[in-house]
């Protein structure tokens, strides 16, 4: 029997029990409409638990952090919040599934980021990154899809680009539309193969001057090596400086045009150029690339040169060092800083298993001990800070340069990262960060900031007083330090921001 | 005490801090510190150069300009080193092609202050450990932890009348028995050495008298924040203007005051404390030997640069004079660099504890240390 959308509303109070006794995988698509976007300004319930429980633990790891109401709402989908936080988790992982009118619309004023690429290059840089930035925060605070943009935070890391290099002024914008957001929940193999084409990539790690037309020419290895480094195989994941060597020859006469070449429409195009190919035989991670023979015609000699690629990114995702490398990093993102082994190891074989599916190997992640029992023992980064801390004021903003300026002090803007690694993710690079926070929180408290604004009397009245307000703040009952701190500080909204708990998640 | 480092109660004499002046533009070292007894200088240059009579001798062969007389007391000390024909392997003679190699340090992410704060901090950075004096962070700090711009210490406080606010988040942090503890507690006490001074007016030690210009102002700032021991670990501060095609001393004149100015103040006010700061100098690339019609400089290679600071075997000019004749010249006539700024920063990070982290500072490139220190 297909269940209407209105149909289902209708079962209301069984939904939960209905949760508890379907699998995951089997859950009827028309579950969607469980997730209700956040309806502000109403009573809410905060937690009343003494410790962090399953709820707002997959509210703090897997998304930015709770907005009022939003504990009650997941904590609501079943009998207990370990139950509840995997239903949540089950409806984030699909993101398709979940409608994001306010999110979409806040970001609708960012007109470039529909730009299509050929056309980027009419606009001045400083809008297109301005708008990047300004979209990639309103998204993380609006967003119903919070796990999906948690993992496009997670892929522009892992896949960083730093557009003040040359056209990636331009280019980064289509390289975070059609390579992180386009393959985010979805499969790593078909995000490398993107990565590896996307004319952003191809200038910020030089494959485009990568070519060797005669054998005098020197192949440019920077890709080559940051591919197997940074976005496969990890550094100390078994190839040698000779393997680096081989990639990047499989790869020669990938190009992208460029600003400073013509015609001025076809800027941003990526070309391959056999001429520009090593055709020899090459040997990478201990396979066979045959040679190209060029007794051959063009056309074939082309599409042999073009899908050493497809060879390349075949090999290396499917080494094991790879699945461990995505696992470790996925680990150290969503359980600690000093990664449970035997968590890696599940989410690496999930990895593998599914040949990079990102749903899969995520859904391994959250169902281990480790990321379950591993509560509140990270620590935000600053753009999680911010992000948290706009979400759980229910601030009214306009994401505007004025927040941004807050993340370039703590050094963690969005798409201003140098090298190719991407922002750390572990706590010690970001504890010199405090002040910083501390002045943001009350700064927000205090309604300083252009183009922000919080409610606060509603939001107190909301939560249900000082006690509520500490709850939903901290995501646990607060400690009797916590509320002697809160009303001694003569700006409780701005303690708790700026307090401990509230930079852990 | 727990585990977490702390980066404002150890030693204070452990701590040192390093000072970056990036001189943008491209400064003509021929005219900073002209080689005196070389022919070919005057030769290239019969209405710019530096006569011998004006320069301040320095060792029979370079002069200082005169202009920079106040750096001779520190050099007289032996606290000033000067390397000449030093610069980077960039030819392509752009601005900022040639700044973006020096800064980062190679074809590489990241600056190399950056990098190596970050090797230095592997377990965490204090607040004020790095600072960028001045509206933006330099390529050269860019992936730093947490890299602080200031215009001045007003920009690090949380405004007036918060103690309330302090005293609460210290009790909070306080009871912390992770790395919080050690951040929070380090933050509320940088906050409060820097309230302290900017409550009390800062009258610079030893009758130092610093300029009113922004890069006086920088350093007067960069020496406050050094005295009071707030976990400065590199502070960076540039002095811009230094392209000088046309009528160069117009252009340069001025500057050479300020940068002689502010360096002989910083240096007379820390007094004791350059024994644990170091003051390097440098400039993207140098300027053309031979002077062009309109009394001015184009692009060159090689300029200089100056090592101000602690324990320096100065009172000397470092570095291979490679000489002025033609076949000697690089490309459109150029000063080749015969010191890369690589193996003048080296022995400088080492002392500033770089250990053997060097090679991640400086990737893909063998370093040869200028025996700066002995």
């Amino acid at each position: 029997m297909p269940l209407t959308r209105r149909k289902f509303l209708r079962v209301g109070g069984s939904t939960a029990a209905l949760l508890a006794t379907v699998g995951c995988d089997q859950w009827p698509r028309e579950l969607r409409v469980l997730y209700q976007p956040a309806k502000p300004g109403g009573p809410f319930q905060p937690p009343a638990t003494a410790e962090i429980d399953a709820v707002t633990h997959v509210l703090n790891r897997a998304a930015f952090g709770a907005r009022p109401g939003d504990y009650e709402r997941v904590r609501q989908l079943a009998d207990t919040p370990e139950l509840a936080a995997a239903a949540y988790l089950e409806q984030q992982l699909r993101p398709e599934n979940i409608e994001d009118e306010r999110a979409e619309f806040a970001v609708r004023r960012f007109e470039t980021l529909s730009v299509p690429l050929g056309e980027l290059f009419e606009y001045q840089e400083e809008l297109l990154h301005n708008e990047l930035m300004r979209a990639t925060l309103a998204r993380a605070v609006l967003s119903e899809r919070q796990l999906f943009e948690v993992m496009v935070q997670f892929w522009s890391d892992h896949f960083n680009i730093d557009p003040s290099k040359g056209d990636c002024k331009w280019l980064k914008v289509a390289d975070d539309r059609e390579v992180i957001r386009k393959h985010a929940l979805g499969r790593f193999p078909d995000m490398l193969r993107a990565s590896a084409l996307s004319p952003a990539m191809l200038w910020y790690l030089d494959g485009r001057v990568n070519r060797r037309a005669n054998m005098a020419e020197k192949p440019n290895e920077n890709y080559a090596r940051e591919l197997l480094e940074l976005h496969t195989l990890g550094v100390h994941g078994g190839y040698s400086q000779k393997d680096v060597m081989e990639v990047a020859r499989c790869l020669t006469g990938w190009t992208v045009r460029s600003t400073n070449q013509k015609p001025y429409f076809e800027i941003g195009k990526v070309e391959f150029k056999i001429h520009q190919h090593d055709c020899g035989a090459k040997e990478v991670l201990g396979e066979l690339v045959p040679a190209i023979p060029g007794n051959l015609n063009k056309a074939e000699r082309e599409r042999r040169g073009k899908a050493e690629l497809d060879r390349v990114l075949e090999i290396v995702t499917r080494h094991p060092s790879t699945a461990k490398h995505i696992a470790t990093k996925l680990c150290e993102r969503f359980i600690a800083d000093e990664t449970p082994a035997g968590a890696v190891e599940v989410v690496a074989r999930a990895f593998s298993r599914s040949e990079g599916d990102v749903r899969a190997t995520l859904r391994a992640l959250f169902q281990t001990e480790e990321f379950q029992q591993q509560r509140g023992n990270k620590f935000k980064r600053p753009f999680n800070f911010i992000a948290s801390a706009l979400r759980a004021t229910d601030a009214r903003t306009d994401s505007g340069i004025e927040i941004i300026d807050y993340l370039r002090r703590m050094g963690h803007a969005p798409f201003n990262y140098p090298t190719p690694d991407g922002y750390p993710e572990p706590a010690a690079p970001w504890l010199g960060t405090l002040l910083w926070r501390w002045n943001f929180a009350l700064a927000l408290g205090e309604n300083r900031i252009k183009g922000t604004k919080v409610d606060f009397e509603g939001l107190l009245k909301n939560s249900g007083g000082d006690d509520g307000l500490m709850a939903h703040l901290l995501g646990r009952q607060p400690s009797a330090e916590e509320t002697q701190a809160y009303h001694d500080s003569g700006a409780g909204l701005a303690l708790l921001l700026a307090s401990p708990a509230f930079q852990r998640c | 005490m727990s585990e977490v480092q702390s980066f404002l109660n150890g030693n204070g004499d452990e701590r040192r801090a390093l000072v970056v002046v990036f001189l943008r533009g491209g400064a003509d070292g021929l005219n900073l510190v002209a080689p005196l007894e070389d022919d070919g200088y005057h030769r290239s240059r019969p209405r710019i150069a530096l006569g011998k009579q004006e320069a301040v001798p320095l060792d029979g062969f370079y002069g200082l300009n005169p202009l920079l007389k106040p750096l001779e007391t520190a050099y007289r000390d032996g606290a000033l080193a000067i390397v000449h024909a030093a610069g980077s392997e960039d030819n392509t003679r752009s601005h900022f092609e040639a700044q973006d190699l020096m800064e980062h340090g190679g074809i590489t992410g990241g600056g190399w202050l950056g990098r190596f704060l970050r090797a230095q901090n592997r377990t965490a950075s204090g607040p004020l450990a790095a600072v960028a004096l001045g509206k933006a962070i330099p390529e050269c700090l860019r992936g730093a932890p947490a890299a602080t711009v200031l215009q001045s210490l007003d920009d690090f406080s949380m405004g007036e009348n918060r103690s309330r606010l302090t005293q609460a988040l210290a009790k909070l942090y306080g009871m912390q028995t992770d790395v919080l503890a050690g951040a929070g507690r380090d933050t509320l006490e940088a906050l409060q050495r820097v309230e302290q001074l900017r409550k009390s007016p800062y009258h610079p030690a030893h009758g130092a008298d610093y300029g009113r210009d922004d890069f006086s102002r920088g350093l007067l700032q960069i020496a406050r924040l050094i005295k009071s021991r707030v976990g400065l670990q590199a502070a960076s501060v540039d002095l811009g203007g230094w392209d000088s095609h046309f009528s160069q001393g117009t252009l340069m004149d001025p500057l050479m005051v300020r940068l002689a100015r502010g360096l002989s103040a910083f240096y007379q006010d820390l007094g004791a404390e350059m024994q644990t700061t170091t003051v390097v100098v440098m400039t993207e690339f140098g300027r053309r030997v031979e002077e062009n019609s309109a009394f001015g400089t184009d692009h060159g290679r090689g300029s200089v640069m100056f090592v101000l600071g602690g324990g320096i075997h100065g009172g000397r000019v470092l570095g291979k004079w490679p000489g002025l004749s033609r076949e000697i010249l690089e490309g459109p006539g150029d000063l080749p660099v015969t010191t890369n700024y690589r193996n003048v920063l080296a022995p400088i990070l080492q002392r500033h504890g770089a250990g053997e982290k060097l090679g991640q500072v400086f990737p893909d490139f063998s370093l040869e240390p200028l025996p700066l220190y002995g």
